[in-house]
């Protein structure tokens, strides 16, 4: 039986390279081996253009191919006839072929020589068995399908954002095997990605930063589109990510390189996933693994659903914190005040924020933190809601489309991780309660 | 009786080179430039390195052989997985001819050596077995003689016409 293109997506993982065969306008013809073959849609695949050789040449003038792709199971052989119909230099599907062809360069020891001139796409006009049956429908696979579904199952009762992305990160060790995810969300007004959710790192990572544009996660989220690697590409990993934007930073933001990525460091999948509603990215969901060629077509299928489906819970659980504000319930008891005073030192020029000389945070959760931290010291206030600090003049925060919800996440964790006196606790939607062990001693720095 | 004075296109090495541990495709077209590929089962270089044998399935090159058969270029990519060293020899037309006495031996052999290679690069046996089964199909002999050999072992020479040694 013939296979539609879909079914034969497990061939173009590059495990066994896909050859091409073209032919110049004299009847000379031309067969050479490709870096990937691309699945587009049902109908289309695109091939890299790297160099300008024979291959180039041939279906500029002649735009009939046909290339050989293997089955990396049953080595079954299969020919796809194609027509060149355009070359991409831009977009989601160049950045995406050009984050795999990185991966594949330095698996190869080739990332000097390899580099994505263009997408070139075709359409598949016909599909041939050579000889062997596909591996594809019968081959034992981790039953992916059914493991989304149980993860979307966990994810419809959470009722705060804080559930919801521990929930999702839980469900992909738990039903997908996946056990190296993050989640960063997306701060419009900067232009990068922060950490507020992370599983299977020996440092949760929360409140480190990425710019849009930068490594895997960060062209994910510019291009709002899935980007897999399948091998380590230095140029995607965290690490060099990290150092050259430490290396271009001026010292004002040298903070944002002082919480350290969790990710692996030696990481040989890769897959980050935009998530977005409309035009309104959220965020970015992002897993990894030691192992190479871990993740392929399925599992980025897998996390695209997943990533539709939080984002609309996000953007239900704001409408609903917005509008469905619980009233508040008697205030607890104060915790017990005792031992050294702890300083609390702000800096309005970025509200960075820091305990006992140690970096906590800055931006808008430096600037809540303070205003949390003075109206405790001032009028003795623990209880506070979402509502108060979203109508706040001082803390000048971002429009309704900001997601307060997961600064108050951020800010709550980096607490978590770095403070052992001062703690945020959730006491209802859009309640929350300050809990201070020690005694507290402000400065406030002012800015220009 | 005329001598061919010109040296062959491929030298002792690269001659060796073909015969073993190597992945070949075959690709021609039709007179309406449509290309058309197929996987070659073993190689046989002639003792002056000027003739070139690939074998081929004849269940699995029915648009090659229909191609080579009509007079259609050929080309030929040799390409050894474990070191990613390939080569590509091109020919005005090919003959396709019965097996000749020792050919079903070589291809036996060719099919062992790729194997082998195929093993080193982390497949499993049933994928080796299954790579190699058009061996045992019945084949044809398709010679050619290599007029342009070109370098296209990824790197910054590649698709340079291979310089021919003195």
């Amino acid at each position: 039986m013939i296979p539609t293109l879909s079914e034969l997506r497990h061939c173009f993982e590059g495990a066994v390279p896909s050859v091409i065969a073209t032919c110049a306008p004299d009847g000379t013809p031309n067969v050479a081996y490709l870096s990937q073959v691309h699945f587009v849609d049902a109908e289309h695949v695109a091939l890299t253009f790297q160099f300008f050789n024979t291959t180039r040449k041939n279906i500029l003038v002649n735009p009939r191919a046909v290339v050989q792709v293997v089955d990396p199971v049953s080595a079954a052989h299969y020919r796809l006839q194609l027509e060149y119909l355009r070359t991409e230099t831009e977009g989601p599907l160049f950045e995406s072929m050009k984050a795999k062809l990185a991966g594949i360069a330095s698996h190869t020891g080739m990332s000097k020589v390899f580099r994505l001139q263009g997408s070139d796409v075709y359409r598949v006009l016909d599909i041939e068995c050579v000889f062997g049956e596909s591996s594809a429908r019968d081959a034992p696979r981790q039953p992916l399908l059914h493991g989304l579904r149980a993860c979307l199952a966990e994810l419809v009762g959470c009722t705060d954002l804080a559930t919801l992305f521990d929930s999702a990160l839980q469900g992909l060790e738990r039903h997908c095997g996946i056990r190296h995810a993050m989640l960063l969300v997306h701060d419009a007004a900067r232009a990068r990605l922060y950490t507020v959710a992370s599983r299977g790192y020996p440092q949760s990572g929360v409140g480190s930063e990425i710019g849009i544009g930068e490594g895997i996660i960060g062209v994910a989220a510019r291009e709002r589109s899935p980007i897999r690697i399948g091998y380590a590409a230095q140029e995607y990993l965290y690490s060099r990510v990290v150092r050259e934007g430490f290396e271009k930073s001026t010292a004002g933001d040298a903070l944002e390189t002082s919480i350290p990525f969790p990710g692996l460091a030696d990481s040989g999948s890769q897959l980050a996933v935009p998530v977005s509603c409309g035009d309104r990215l959220h965020g970015v969901l992002y897993v990894e693994s030691p192992q190479e060629r871990r993740f392929t077509y399925e599992e980025e299928d897998a996390l695209v659903v997943l990533a539709g489906q939080l984002s609309l819970s996000i953007e239900l659980l704001a409408h609903t914190a917005e509008h469905h504000e619980e009233t508040a319930v008697a205030a607890a008891p104060p915790c017990a005040v005792r031992g050294a005073a702890v300083a609390i030192k702000h800096f309005a020029a970025d509200h960075s924020v820091f305990v006992d000389n140690d970096y906590l945070i800055k931006g808008v959760a430096g600037a809540i933190f303070w205003k949390l931290v003075r109206d405790h010291a001032d009028a003795g206030r623990s209880e506070f809601s979402n509502r108060e600090l979203r109508l706040d003049p001082t803390l000048k925060l971002p429009d309704i489309t900001d997601n307060l919800e997961a600064r108050l996440i951020l800010l709550q964790r980096r607490l978590a991780d770095r403070c052992t006196c001062i703690a945020i606790e959730k006491t209802g939607r859009g309640r929350f309660r300050l809990n201070v062990g020690r005694p507290l001693t402000l400065t406030d720095v002012p800015g220009r | 009786m005329t001598t061919e004075t010109r040296l062959p296109i491929l030298d002792e090495t690269r001659a060796q080179f073909l015969s073993h541990h190597v992945s070949i495709l075959v690709a021609s077209c039709n007179a309406a430039c449509m290309p058309s590929v197929v996987r070659a089962y073993g190689c046989r270089v002639a003792p002056d390195r000027r003739a070139i044998t690939v074998f081929l399935s004849v269940a699995q090159s029915t648009a090659v052989l229909r191609d080579l058969g009509a007079g259609g270029a050929i080309a030929v990519v040799f390409s050894r997985p474990t070191t990613h060293e390939t080569l590509q020899l091109k020919g005005a037309r090919a003959s396709i001819a019965p097996l000749a006495d020792g050919d079903r031996e070589l291809t036996l052999a060719y099919g062992c050596s790729f194997g082998e290679e195929v093993a080193s690069v982390g497949f499993g046996e049933p994928f080796q077995r299954a790579i190699m089964s058009g061996t045992g199909e019945e084949a044809v002999a398709v010679t050619f003689t290599p007029a342009a050999a070109f370098e296209q072992t990824p790197g910054p020479s590649a698709g340079q016409p291979l310089a021919v040694k003195s």
